[in-house]
């Protein structure tokens, strides 16, 4: 016979353990197979494999186009991540102060995060259409431009439309997050400073984002991590053109593994960001511990 | 009085800038509700002066988009309620059971919330191919549950963490066991964590694009997303008006989950992990 309390980590186990086997089957198992394959070369054909050690990594490492989409990567998430910070801030200030309709101004801030990114695509990429679009349909009767802007098939012009698009539709995680931290600042620290005589601007500083500070960095770092393995958005706004200048390492798996059905050297590729990710978690592990023990 | 102009006039300048950053919404649903010649006139109108219904009659019945569709139920509702079932109870496990590593697997969770689909793209691919899953429904409900299934366990710890333990204890006392405790005390306690948590795992799987993508080739068994954005790629000249026709019914089942959803946002964007 069980004891009671013996029984009841038993019921504990059986309780999680279809979790724990759809993990290792559908998560780490592919994982390890990831690095496996990112090791070996793998015949398109007969999808025998013949180990190769480093070899796809260093072909990766020593190609330019790798280079460049890797500072693509870096491109796009540190600008859409900037831009979703300030549109999210100051989202959430407008939000926490009196506004007239403000759920209703909430909901509407805050829906496009759950929109498809298909659906946001397809509507940015009608606004943003060379010909017929209304954003230079607009921007020609006013006068700021005299030809139509090609957005999206032009080299500086889709990193900027592509990274806009991206922090309209990801910036409202920013507005939530915020938005949360900033009803727990006591009203006394704003009520001192206006005793004080602290113009609205210096309150700002000097009060909100102080305090505002422990959540942004935490919101920098899973924006980041988030921006840093988007697919969807990117690869639908252009393909990762014109050329290769907006294709970042999420896509060139795709293109590596599904277009040239270069296994390994997909596999290489996401093991890569596999490792970085590695990385960023590491650092948000860090901070949150960092921060709970500086905390109270 | 200055005041009072001063407010004003500041919720006009915040609500100027709140219709700008919605203003694709409604230019998706003028357009969508446009006739074709009406689509490309200039100067573009944002309210159609002859509102029509026919791009929506044609999607339906002239575009394999009700196909689509009914896929994308189809994929989206297995998800939820495969990973919802898993997911109450590991969570429930996770949150009320002590024994040795607890805590790796919470962080594994998370862990894995945040892996990006491409590390398990290729491998995921081979596997289902293998089981014969190839193009298949099923083998896409089987790919999304390896990010929704971190996702609803990630929120439903958050929600079970939230009902207090002394209700157990007490059914307990009375000399139910753990599982009838479980069952008759946490569970009616849960339903509405349990419910939004439906909800957000319904729309991940909805919104879904990449596997999607890669896992399903035949034009039949298409869900939404790749569906849809076959018919953009399709035409040479692209019919923005049936598109965003397409792009307002694709909305709306998430637009309802988001009505019903308002009080959860927190931690339904993961923002809960955010520890401020």
């Amino acid at each position: 016979m069980l004891s009671p309390q013996r029984r009841d980590q038993l019921t504990g186990l059986a309780l999680l353990a279809p979790t724990v086997l759809l993990f290792a089957g559908l998560i780490f198992y592919p994982m390890a197979q990831s690095l496996f394959l990112s090791l070996h070369k793998v015949s398109t054909l007969t999808q025998r494999t013949q180990y190769v050690g480093l070899a796809n990594f260093q072909a990766l490492f020593a190609d330019p186009a790798f280079l460049t989409t890797f500072f693509n990567t870096i491109v796009w998430t540190v600008g859409a991540v900037l831009l979703q910070l300030v549109l999210g801030v100051a989202g959430a200030l407008v939000l926490n102060g009196r506004l007239v309709g403000r759920s209703l101004a909430r909901g509407l801030l805050l829906f496009p995060y759950l929109l498809p990114t298909a659906v946001a695509v397809l509507v940015w990429r009608w606004l943003f259409n060379d010909l017929y679009g209304l954003i230079n349909h607009v921007l020609m009767s006013v006068g700021l431009i005299a030809a139509p802007i090609a957005w999206l098939s032009q080299s500086p012009n889709a990193m900027i439309t592509v990274i806009l698009v991206g922090s309209w539709k990801f910036f409202p995680f920013v507005i939530i997050a915020v938005l949360a931290r900033l009803q727990s600042i006591p009203e006394s620290l704003y009520e001192a400073a206006q005793v004080d005589g602290a113009s609205r601007w210096a309150q700002f500083w000097d009060i909100t984002l102080p305090q505002l500070a422990s959540v942004l960095s935490v919101v920098i770092l899973l924006r980041g991590i988030w921006d840093f393995k988007e697919f969807d958005l990117i690869y639908l706004m252009t393909g990762g053109g014109p050329g290769i200048s907006t294709q970042t390492l999420p896509i060139l798996v795709y293109r590596e593994a599904f277009q040239l059905l270069n296994f390994g050297r997909g596999a290489a590729v996401a093991v890569t960001m596999f490792g970085f990710m590695l990385l960023f978690f590491a650092v948000h592990i860090w901070a949150t511990r960092h921060h709970e023990t500086e905390g109270r | 009085m200055r005041g009072r102009i001063g407010f004003a006039l500041y919720n006009l300048l915040v609500w100027c800038l709140v219709v700008a950053v919605a203003f694709p919404l409604l230019w998706m649903i003028g357009t969508a509700l446009k006739p074709n010649d009406e689509t490309f006139a200039i100067p573009p109108t944002l309210i159609p002066a002859h509102p029509t219904l026919a791009q929506f009659h044609r999607l339906l019945t002239d575009t394999p988009f009700l196909t689509y569709f009914t896929n994308s139920v189809l994929v989206a509702a297995g998800t939820t309620i495969l990973v919802i079932v898993i997911a109450v109870a590991g969570a429930y496990g996770l949150v009320r059971f002590r024994f040795p590593g607890r805590s790796l697997i919470a962080h594994m969770v998370l862990f894995t919330y945040m892996l990006p689909a491409v590390v398990l793209l290729l491998p995921l691919y081979l596997i289902i191919s293998a089981i014969g899953l190839a193009n298949s429904l099923f083998g896409l409900v089987i790919a999304y549950t390896t990010f929704a299934l971190p996702f609803a366990l990630w929120l439903l710890r958050s929600f079970i963490a939230g009902i207090p333990l002394a209700l157990e204890q007490a059914a307990m006392v009375d000399g139910a066991g753990r599982l009838r405790a479980f069952v008759d005390v946490v569970l009616p306690q849960a339903v509405p964590g349990i419910i939004s948590t439906a909800m957000f795992s319904f729309i991940l799987s909805w919104n879904e694009y990449l596997y999607a993508l890669v896992f399903i080739n035949v034009d039949e068994r298409k869900t939404l997303p790749p569906g849809v954005l076959t018919m953009l790629n399709q035409n040479q000249n692209v019919e923005w008006a049936l598109l965003m026709a397409a792009s307002v019914l694709m909305s709306v089942p998430v637009l309802l989950c988001f009505v019903f959803l308002q009080k959860h946002l927190t931690r339904g964007f993961g923002a809960s992990s955010v520890k401020g």
